[in-house]
């Protein structure tokens, strides 16, 4: 629980994205101590902190103003909770990446958060050094894995989908080659391990999480938009 | 029930329904005195004793005030008022004529001795009310000497009265217990949700900033901060598992292996399982946290210290699969071949044997960077 398993995000960030001289950063979490911490760790590793929030619908509101490139999000906020800020945003069409930061041990609110277009999930308990390479990968838009949220997503794509396919899209499915990449995060190995146990690239394998990030987050706008289907709401699909 | 009713001398009965039945038992008793005054009033000309049922009917009259001034719910009062009941009723053989009797004439307490049968019933629930009916009927038969049809008549009214009321006032209290324990648990709920928020907000939150701080500052104030990371974690696995009604299928039968493994974690152990429960039959699931545990034990045996491991749990749908792989760091250069001829086999057929009993397969295997991959598979509906 308590560490990073995929040490190899701990690379620098991606060269060949447009990365800003610094990259802009929202802090939001309902306790003082914490949010000053992580803002002053922030700063000091050259981030730019444009702005600090102590509750979800702040949150909501101070991201969407600023659209930073990435939200440092608690799970656990007053007003919203963490997957209805990570929700509204998608809604919302901002394309500020979301890096969930929390003591919660609750399996189920951090999978809701993914599932809703977060990026990545680390303790607060993590080190510095694993905080702040998190943030560079989150802003290069790297899934930030651990293996306890690689546990969570294998389960979400074992679980029985509802539905008799009355719809015309068909909820996507990982590969076999995807399932074995994600068991071999789920047991703590870093991209690099994985790459030479299956004869892959680095980059190869980084595509491998990045697809299953993209299937997640479409299975659960298919299904989202199943329930609405189901439910006879008229409800347009937001990320659509 | 029936003990507690006993035991308590007053019975401060909190049920309504009890405490309806109780006031009904005083009113009725007042109505079947004056009933009774009635009755021999009206009959008074074919009395043969008047004297001694005017007598009968003063007892009758003392305890009824007796008891509506003052009312005593106990077993023992209610046994002297069934007392005085049948006395009354077999007084009438001495107060009346043979004839009169025969006749159909009514008994001196009338319809006065159902009190002590409903609150006998009420005290005792329908057994006690059953008892207490067959006195009084045995009473009336002693006393008629040869039944009429209103006597017969009368008797199942008596047995119906004790019966049905105490019958009621069983499932009245059954229900009430039933309703306090729901209540109880819910207030226990609420409780240890409003516990686990405190500590959330607080303790954890000061015990993972401890540990990133001194994380931070290496050293001596590392150690301290694995101390506070490792209460952190203990302190989160205890304020999470906040519903009993897994606690409760886990004692009924089924097990969820990701609860059942959960003490397995620790600063160098991590459990990685689905947001959903795998629920596994008890015998089977105390077999494969055997099993892990086994797995465990040769790691720390022979992975050396710094190694961590991790023990991931998947079902499939066809499947469940237990793999259990460590880094083997710290491993010095030969000593997995070593440890693999030498310690591992030992364990491993232990581990294999387990998962052979219960239908399923264990596969070991060494990794390219020094670990070893332990996988317990076992197929679904396997026994």
């Amino acid at each position: 629980m308590s560490a990073m398993s995929g040490e190899a995000e701990a690379d620098p960030p991606a060269q060949g994205r447009q990365v800003p001289d610094r990259i802009r950063v929202v802090v939001a979490d309902d306790h003082p101590m914490w949010r000053d911490a992580v803002a002053r760790d922030l700063a000091d590793a050259g981030f730019e902190v444009v702005a600090t929030a102590d509750d979800g619908r702040a949150a909501l509101a101070r991201t969407r103003a600023t659209v930073p490139d990435v939200l440092v999000l608690d799970l656990n906020l007053p007003a919203l909770s963490g997957p209805e800020v990570c929700s509204a945003l998608a809604a919302a069409g901002v394309d500020t990446r979301i890096l969930i930061l929390s003591a919660s041990g609750d399996q189920q609110d951090v999978l809701d958060a993914v599932k809703a277009g977060a990026l990545g999930y680390l303790v607060k308990s993590a080190r510095r050094e694993e905080f702040v390479a998190a943030v560079h990968a989150t802003a290069a838009g790297e899934p930030v894995f651990t293996a306890g949220l690689a546990g969570l997503v294998l389960g979400e794509f074992r679980r029985p989908r509802s539905g008799n396919g009355a719809d015309d899209r068909v909820i996507p499915e990982l590969t076999d080659r995807e399932t074995e990449v994600l068991k071999y995060v789920a047991t703590g190995m870093g991209y690099k391990e994985i790459a030479g146990l299956l004869f892959l690239s680095h980059r190869t394998v980084q595509n491998h999480v990045q697809n299953i990030f993209g299937k997640l987050h479409l299975r659960n706008r298919v299904e989202l938009a199943r329930f609405a289907l189901e439910r006879g709401l008229d409800l347009a699909d937001p990320a659509s | 029930m029936t003990t507690t009713s006993l035991t308590s001398t007053t019975a401060l009965d909190d049920h309504v329904v009890v405490r309806g039945l109780w006031r009904g038992v005083d009113v009725y008793r007042c109505l079947a005195l004056v009933y009774a005054v009635y009755t021999v009033w009206h009959r008074r000309d074919e009395i043969a004793m008047p004297v001694v049922a005017v007598v009968v009917l003063a007892l009758l009259t003392a305890w009824t005030v007796a008891q509506t001034v003052r009312p005593m719910r106990t077993v023992r009062a209610y046994a002297v008022e069934l007392v005085i009941a049948c006395v009354a009723i077999l007084m009438t053989r001495v107060i009346d004529d043979e004839a009169v009797i025969t006749a159909g004439a009514k008994t001196i307490p009338s319809i006065w001795p159902a009190a002590a049968v409903i609150g006998i019933a009420i005290l005792l629930g329908w057994r006690g009310g059953l008892v207490a009916a067959a006195i009084v009927t045995i009473c009336i038969f002693l006393e008629v000497g040869t039944p009429t049809g209103n006597t017969i008549t009368n008797s199942v009214f008596v047995f119906l009265l004790g019966g049905c009321i105490g019958y009621c006032v069983d499932l009245a209290r059954a229900s009430h217990a039933a309703l306090t324990e729901a209540m109880r648990r819910d207030a226990a709920r609420a409780e240890r949700d409003r516990l686990a928020r405190t500590v959330h907000d607080g303790v954890l939150q000061t015990l993972s900033y401890i540990h990133r701080r001194a994380g931070d500052l290496g050293g001596e104030a590392a150690s301290l901060g694995a101390m506070a990371g490792e209460q952190e974690r203990i302190l989160r696995t205890l304020v999470s598992q906040h519903d009993l009604d897994v606690v409760d299928r886990a004692v009924a039968g089924d097990a969820d292996l990701r609860a059942a493994l959960r003490h397995i974690e620790g600063e160098q152990v991590q459990l990685v399982a689905p947001a959903a429960p795998i629920m596994l039959p008890r015998r089977v699931s105390d077999e494969m946290v055997a099993a892990v545990e086994a797995a465990l034990d040769n790691v720390r045996k022979h992975a050396g210290e710094s190694a961590r491991t991790w023990v991931l749990l998947d079902a499939d749908g066809k499947d469940v699969s237990v793999t259990i792989r460590d880094s083997g760091q710290g491993l010095p250069e030969g000593r997995l071949e070593e440890a693999e001829t030498e310690g591992r086999l030992g364990v491993s057929s232990s581990i294999k044997g387990r998962l052979q009993d219960l239908g399923g397969t264990a596969r070991i295997s060494s990794g390219p960077s020094g670990g070893t991959t332990v996988e317990l598979r076992l197929p679904a509906g396997a026994p």
